[in-house]
């Protein structure tokens, strides 16, 4: 084990399976870091400090700074896997999918099922996404409802250095198209990371990261902490809540949920993105149904209110999830009468 | 369509299933203001006034009073506003259904319960709930629950858009507070890379000691699922059969004392022709005056010194039961010599309180603390064990309610003491309490002693026991 921060975990996976495959190529906006500076091409690094070193270990035929464009990248990138490469993209904000919307929703997504499955895709596209930097209502988006509710694509929303690790590993390796998308407020966090050169998570494969008999709380993500951090706070009350991480909301680890809910009986799906027709309604919904007869209260969500994310500081703070509402929402879901 | 109500048999209280109109208090026809009184009605219970809920005009009265008893609910008079026509009322009073489910049962009480279609407007029925008067948003269906039980909807923190109140906000808040029962937390079961399994499936194997390395998965991706490590959990092993072990004897034979013990108590119980004398004393004076004796005067007496005095003074005052036996002859003593039953590593050991009824208590408890601890040392000598005019077998310490004891001859009775129990008794005023009472039975030689002596010897040692001051004498 290593202890590493997550841009580090995200970097030296890039860079271990650069090494071992001459086909994964890097392309994004400014992933050189500091081509035409006078320091030289690396000079600034890419604003997540996730491609460093990547230039110059591997040179400007498989690390390729591309045009202010998403529609462009996106497009080379299912060019390149189309064509055998294994393209990790990067899109610098999250933001900015509906730019290449297409090139994901009607490209890249769909080529394999259009083709007959005589071909594949094998793209990851890495975003940034998530609140919490004052960044107003363009750059701090959490996507993943909407790239989850799209046939054809994977998405892998990792909460740890490890999860990085082992789940851009399998999203490199994949031979279908992966969105990786990667919290900027997680970035500077550390944690333990196995040294395996091949350590894999599967997709699909929920963590349990607390147990408890009373209540479920589902998350991913920067979220997953604060769920934690609730679920410590009321283990001293006695309270034991089953924290689930999804690590991809899809694929979906569906038997996690439900063989928890069957025990717990009550489900909280804390989220970042906002609350219509998203991932806390989906699994919701998924546990109405599949679960009805375990449940002892309704399931509920904790979300930021249905509104773009305001700029103000104070107001950005109430707009997101945090330990106080999970909390309370566990307080809520043990009081239904 | 005018204003026509039915006038039912009210229902007062739960256990009224009918009632009689006494009185009616108009006529037919007469029209009436709100207050206004219209009739008495008759229960097993009360005779009650009705009064008018509005203004209106006594239609028709359908059951006429000093009649029978009417179920709950029965049509009594039709109600209406003035100029009502006959035929409205006639046809008021056909489509009437009573809504009361004793008065459906016994056909109801509207002498025209034809069929009537039913496109007919039930009756309008006086409002029994108070209008919700509220600017918050709510449901339809919440607000009707909620005038129907009068709840206050203020607290209610609705969830909905703007807070608007749903049926089940209403339904929670008439509910009492849920006490969830808790679980608790569980330890979290670390994920292995060699092992794909779901977390439940991580948790039961970790619960079961099941190694899941290898196992290969039955859910999504080859992964490991509950029902994968359900089938991995074996079945309970049934219990082994009873089968016998080899139990062989392990061969002691008798020592010394034992040899002793068993020739003269088999003797005893062959050769005596024992009777046994049942009683029991009171034991609360006692007690408490043991405790103040043992503060007053730094001794340690035990119940059992009491004992041992109690019976030596009643000894001295019946000569005929302090005997021994020896051949065809009785020896009687004028000073009792107690032999005190102690169990000794060696066995039974029967170490004698020499001339008891002239020892003051505390004498006694010194002389007992000294033999009790020759006898457990194994020290007992001959002379402490030889003669005796009376024994006691004390096993009240082991809990044993009552017991008879063998003779251990030559002496002629023995005392065998239980253990002394709260027991309830009558008060002297009445009423039951509890009293702390020792179970006594004594074991008599009938060829010394007869009946009689034995049981006024057991009365005299009662009642020292039961008046404790006069062992101090």
């Amino acid at each position: 084990m290593t202890k590493m921060m997550y841009r580090d975990a995200v970097l030296s996976t890039i860079m271990e399976e650069m090494a071992r495959d001459p086909d994964v190529v890097v392309l994004g906006e400014d992933v050189v870091g500091g081509m035409g500076t006078a320091g030289g091409p690396e000079a600034i690094g890419g604003i997540w400090s996730t491609s460093t070193g990547l230039y110059d270990r591997f040179g400007p035929t498989r690390v390729i700074d591309t045009p202010i464009s998403e529609s462009a990248i996106i497009g080379a990138a299912a060019g390149l896997a189309l064509s055998g490469k294994r393209p990790v993209a990067e899109l610098m904000f999250a933001d900015f999918i509906g730019v290449c919307l297409d090139q994901l929703w009607n490209q890249i997504a769909k080529f394999r099922y259009m083709f007959g499955g005589k071909t594949r895709c094998p793209a990851v596209i890495r975003m940034a996404y998530g609140a919490g930097f004052n960044a107003a209502a363009q750059h701090s988006q959490s996507v993943h409802q909407i790239l989850t509710g799209m046939p054809g694509l994977k998405v892998v929303m990792p909460a740890t250095p490890a999860d990085v690790k082992g789940l851009l590993r399998t999203a490199i390796r994949d031979d279908d198209p992966v969105i990786f998308l990667e919290h900027k407020a997680l970035y500077a966090t550390s944690g333990e990371v196995p040294d395996d050169p091949d350590f894999m998570i599967p997709f699909g494969h929920a963590r349990l990261t607390r147990a408890g008999g009373d209540v479920t709380i589902v998350s991913t993500g920067l979220l997953l902490g604060m769920c934690e951090a609730a679920a410590d706070r009321l283990a001293a009350e006695g309270i034991g809540c089953d924290v689930i991480d999804l690590r991809t909301t899809s694929p979906l680890d569906e038997e996690a949920i439900l063989d928890s809910v069957e025990v717990t009986g009550r489900l909280i799906v804390v989220d970042e993105a906002p609350p219509r027709c998203g991932l806390a309604a989906d699994l919701r919904a998924l546990v109405a149904e599949k679960a009805f007869s375990s449940l002892k209260a309704p399931p509920l969500q904790v979300t930021p209110p249905h509104t773009p994310i305001p700029f103000a500081r104070e107001l950005e703070s109430a707009y997101l999830p945090s330990i106080d509402k999970i909390e309370d929402a566990v307080r809520r879901v043990l009081a239904w009468r | 369509m005018p204003d026509i109500r039915p006038f039912c048999m009210p229902k007062w209280g739960i256990e009224m299933t009918e009632g009689t109109l006494a009185e009616w208090k108009l006529e037919e026809g007469s029209a009436f203001s709100r207050g206004q009184l219209l009739c008495l009605i008759e229960t097993a219970k009360i005779t009650n006034e009705v009064e008018a809920e509005w203004d209106g005009v006594l239609a028709r009265v359908l059951v006429p009073a000093g009649g029978d008893a009417q179920p709950v609910g029965a049509l009594l008079a039709v109600l209406a506003e003035p100029g009502t026509s006959a035929a409205e009322i006639d046809a008021f009073i056909a489509a009437f259904r009573p809504a009361e489910a004793s008065a459906a049962a016994r056909g109801g009480a509207a002498p025209a319960a034809a069929p009537a279609p039913a496109a007919q407007a039930p009756a309008p029925q006086p409002p029994v709930t108070k209008p919700l008067l509220t600017n918050r948003a709510i449901s339809p269906e919440a607000r009707k629950l909620a005038e129907a039980t009068g709840l206050d909807i203020e607290p209610i923190t609705g969830p909905g858009r703007d807070g608007r109140i749903t049926l089940q906000d209403v339904q929670q808040a008439l509910r009492a507070p849920a006490i969830p029962a808790l679980h608790g937390t569980l330890a979290v079961v670390e994920e292995d890379a060699k092992v794909f399994a779901s977390p439940l499936a991580r948790r039961l194997a970790a619960q079961h000691g099941i190694s899941l390395v290898g196992v290969k998965g039955s859910g999504p991706r080859g992964r490991i699922a509950k029902a994968d490590v359900l089938a991995l959990i074996p079945a309970p092993a049934a219990p082994a059969p009873f089968a016998l072990v080899p139990n062989p004897p392990v061969v002691a034979p008798f020592d010394r004392v034992r040899k002793v013990v068993a020739q003269r108590l088999t003797q005893a119980k062959q050769q005596i022709p024992h009777f046994y004398l049942r009683s029991s004393a009171r034991l609360d004076e006692l007690l408490a005056l043991r405790k103040t004796a043992n503060l007053v005067l730094g001794s340690k007496a035990t119940i059992n010194d009491y004992l041992v005095r109690a019976t030596a003074l009643a000894l001295a005052q019946h000569p005929d039961v302090n005997v021994q036996v020896h051949g065809e002859s009785v020896h009687r003593f004028a000073h009792a010599d107690i032999a005190i039953a102690v169990a000794s590593p060696k066995g039974l050991v029967t170490p004698i309180v020499r001339q008891a009824d002239r020892q003051p208590i505390a004498a006694i408890a010194t002389a007992t603390r000294a033999l009790i601890d020759k006898a457990q040392a194994g020290k007992l000598a001959f002379e402490d064990m030889d003669g005796g005019t009376f024994s006691i077998s004390n096993l009240g310490m082991f809990g044993v309610e009552e017991f008879a004891a063998i003779i251990n001859p030559p002496q002629a009775a023995i005392l065998a003491v239980g253990a002394a129990a709260r027991t309830p008794c009558e008060l002297p005023g009445g009423g039951v309490g509890f009293e702390t009472r020792l179970a006594l039975t004594l074991s008599v030689d009938h060829r010394a002693i007869d009946g009689a002596a034995g049981a006024a010897f057991l009365a005299t040692l009662k009642d020292l026991l039961e008046t404790p001051e006069r062992l101090f004498a």
